[in-house]
């Protein structure tokens, strides 16, 4: 403040200089824009950058550790020529979509049950979070050993119950390996469909169901003309989130089968990556997963759609 | 609010954020700094199946370095399935760690990040009793050593010598028939092969190639160009090796990737499988009782004779590194006998050698069982042999076509059919690169 004192003309203008920036910081419209700077910084540097710069690189034919030229959509071209990425767009649809329908009625069903009063609930409902929460790669590698045929408790049932002698072989026969993966995924996102819904269902006012049970609604009525209706904004939410999950899934595969047998649960994520990180074409690579971006939009413009219209 | 008043009270947002950012960019700057400062080598590593190994070099040779000439030597390590990525991200960037280990044709695919270390190369050849001719294929790129090769991570036959004997074998079958034979045979009693089909690593690649090879099968010809995939010998191959699965094996294998057949092999599920020395050796440490009825072998024979896969790791330079002279200097030191023939002998043969000097070294009296590996070196080719190292190659693998050509002959697809579409996706990949 000595310096105040001793320079009044010289430092008061700096001072009103400053007051008159602060006020307009404080103004709004630019201080909601200052605190979003951070985070807008943080998703380009971390989304919009590497979205920006995987969709450079599928332009050009760029061999891992040297420059790329151009090709246009040489690589898009190629992929299409490519008899494997064809199977793998079929096996990435098919597995999203049975995985999500079974996520999506079981994890309805459960949050219908796991809403009931009863004794425990809490902690039912806690430990329904477990596969959610164990991280993937070590609940898959404890599903190697469950599907593994000399040492899998459901092919030692099997057999001891005369069911089946041998065993299947899960992971070696190409369709019982998809619906062993797609088992897993189900069983994986079953509990954020579950509580999520569950939270949706504890928004729903007692009211209704109490004013439709006077109106002479039985359960199945109630739940068609009650819940469900008021349920559909989360679950369009939680479809939405499970459908790019799972679409996008690597780590169950690439632990379980990196794709086998014969390409049979090869999905984009992980065939993508191969091609790119083990191939060393980083421009085709980036061609495969570009390639789930159209198709992901489509359906989750077609799903949005779809539950708005029936609003 | 007066500017007194302003300072007298806590810290508002605004001057939290700048805070913030003056003290991030004075830590950046300090950092930067230090590194500038530090005087050392970075040598980023697979996290070795042989523990010793890592240690080794850890413990002695890293501090045996520093203390002869002040250079800290850090041994950074990777997990064998990672450490591709962690060399691409490396190379890419230009930045991180100034040597790298090397599987397969990294030195290939890596070569304009790379230095040429020839000299090195031909001096340490000279000295350790010359290089194992298939030791080039992997680490000579246009007429330059990119590499400098370390060992061999050999893929040979692992069979119960009990098991064998019981169905008349007394020794390893020399040729596919005979294999055959025995398989049959062992099967019947409830002792199955298990041979990898699936998208493993190399498990699946180790006995795949060299049964093609064996029948006079290969996917270019020698110009790098021509594929010569759909042929009658391929055809063989792939005939025999859908009646070898059918006879011999479980249908899991279609399915399997690295890890299954040892486990399979551990709780004795499989009279036969191929695979490096990790089997023996996890056998001898856990199961003494299976180590002593386990049996390495080399390949068996076809009609153009007996293959082996080239699993080649080896030692590069990135080109960014600070000081090239510096990292020469001490791959240069580390190739010199002292230091090299104590490093491989802490893994035991684990890494079989590629310079003639080794043939008769000492590790090989430790565990007889391993001569085979030593004995296949010269028999050895990298996947796409014979045609020269490319790019294609490294595809053919990441897609695992020729796996997949015989994985889904063995699942009960037509032979044609299967040499149809490997056919076709080989001349996909080797018309763009």
């Amino acid at each position: 403040m000595t310096t105040l004192a001793s320079e009044p003309i010289a430092g008061r203008r700096p001072l009103a200089a400053r007051d008159a920036i602060s006020r307009w910081l404080d103004r709004e419209a630019v201080f909601s824009w200052l605190m979003m700077a951070l985070p807008l910084a943080f998703l380009f540097a971390l989304v919009g950058y590497p979205l920006a710069d995987g969709i450079f690189l599928s332009l050009e034919n760029r061999p891992v550790a040297q420059a790329g030229t151009f090709v246009g959509l040489g690589n898009f071209i190629e992929d299409a020529r490519d008899p494997v990425f064809w199977q793998v767009a079929a096996n990435t649809v098919i597995y999203t979509t049975v995985a999500t329908v079974l996520k999506m009625v079981g994890g309805l069903a459960l949050a219908l049950v796991i809403n009931q009063q009863f004794r425990m609930k809490n902690l039912v409902r806690a430990a329904l979070l477990l596969p959610f929460i164990v991280p993937t790669v070590l609940s898959t590698v404890a599903w190697m050993w469950i599907l593994d045929p000399a040492f899998s408790p459901v092919n030692w049932a099997l057999v001891h119950t005369g069911i089946a002698n041998p065993g299947p072989s899960w992971l070696g026969n190409p369709i019982l390996a998809m619906c062993s993966l797609i088992a897993i995924n189900t069983w994986r996102g079953l509990p954020f469909y579950g509580i999520t819904l569950l939270a949706g269902l504890q928004t729903i006012p007692a009211e209704l169901n109490e004013a439709a049970m006077i109106d002479g609604a039985g359960n199945w009525t109630r739940f068609w003309y009650v819940t469900l209706p008021l349920l559909k904004p989360v679950i369009l939410i939680v479809t939405v989130f499970s459908v790019i999950f799972t679409f996008a899934d690597f780590q169950l595969v690439y632990v379980l089968t990196h794709g086998g047998p014969a390409n049979a649960t090869q999905l984009f994520a992980t065939y993508a990556f191969d091609i790119a990180m083990n191939g060393g074409q980083l421009g085709r690579g980036a061609s495969v997963a570009l390639a789930m971006v159209p198709i992901l939009a489509l359906s989750i413009i077609g799903l949005t759609i779809y539950m708005r219209s029936r609003d | 609010m007066t500017f007194s008043e302003r300072s007298s009270q806590p810290y508002s947002r605004r001057q939290l954020l700048k805070s913030a950012a003056v003290g991030a960019a004075t830590s950046i700057v300090g950092a930067s700094r230090g590194r500038a400062a530090a005087r050392g080598l970075t040598l980023i590593h697979e996290s070795s199946f042989i523990k010793n190994f890592d240690a080794y070099f850890q413990n002695t040779l890293a501090p045996a370095y520093e203390k002869l000439t002040g250079i800290k030597v850090s041994y950074e390590l990777a997990s064998v399935g990672s450490l591709q990525t962690r060399v691409t991200t490396i190379a890419e960037t230009g930045s991180g760690a100034d040597l790298t280990l090397n599987f397969f044709n990294w030195p290939f695919l890596y070569d304009q990040k790379y230095l040429d270390v020839s000299d090195i190369a031909e001096e340490v050849g000279k000295q350790q009793g010359g290089w194992y001719e298939p030791a080039k294929e992997a680490c000579v790129v246009n007429g330059k050593w990119k590499a400098i090769p370390f060992g061999n991570v050999g893929q040979l036959m692992n069979w119960r010598i009990d098991w064998f004997k019981e169905v008349g074998f007394d020794k390893f079958p020399d040729t596919w028939d005979e294999l055959l034979e025995a398989g049959t045979k062992l099967k019947a009693k409830g002792r199955p092969f298990g041979f990898e089909l699936g998208h493993g690593f190399g498990d699946n690649h180790g006995w795949i190639y060299p049964l093609l090879w064996s029948f006079g099968g290969h996917e270019v010809e020698a110009d790098g160009k021509t594929i010569v995939l759909d042929s009658d010998e391929t055809a063989r191959a792939v005939d025999f090796a859908r009646k070898f699965f059918k006879q011999t094996m479980l249908e899991d294998v279609l399915g399997w990737t690295d890890v299954n057949n040892n486990k399979a092999w551990l709780s004795e599920q499989i009279s036969c499988t191929n695979n490096a020395e990790s089997i023996l050796w996890v056998a001898k440490r856990d199961f003494p009782d299976i180590a002593k009825v386990t049996g390495q072998a080399q390949n068996p024979k076809g009609a153009k004779g007996r293959f082996h896969t080239l699993n080649s790791w080896s030692h590069s330079i990135f080109s960014h590194t600070a000081d090239p002279a510096a990292a020469k200097a001490f791959l240069k030191w580390l190739c010199d006998k002292p230091q090299l023939s104590a490093w491989y002998a802490s893994a035991e043969t684990y890494y079989q050698p590629f310079l003639h000097g080794y043939d008769d070294a000492p590790m090989w009296n430790v565990e007889p069982r391993n001569l085979p590996f030593r004995d296949a070196l010269a028999t050895a080719h990298l996947p796409g042999w014979p045609a020269p190292v490319s790019r294609a190659q490294s595809e053919v693998i990441a897609k695992y076509v020729v796996v997949d050509m015989f994985a889904k002959a063995c699942g009960g697809a037509s032979t044609k059919d299967v040499i149809a579409t490997a056919t076709a996706q080989l001349k996909q990949i080797y018309s763009q690169t």
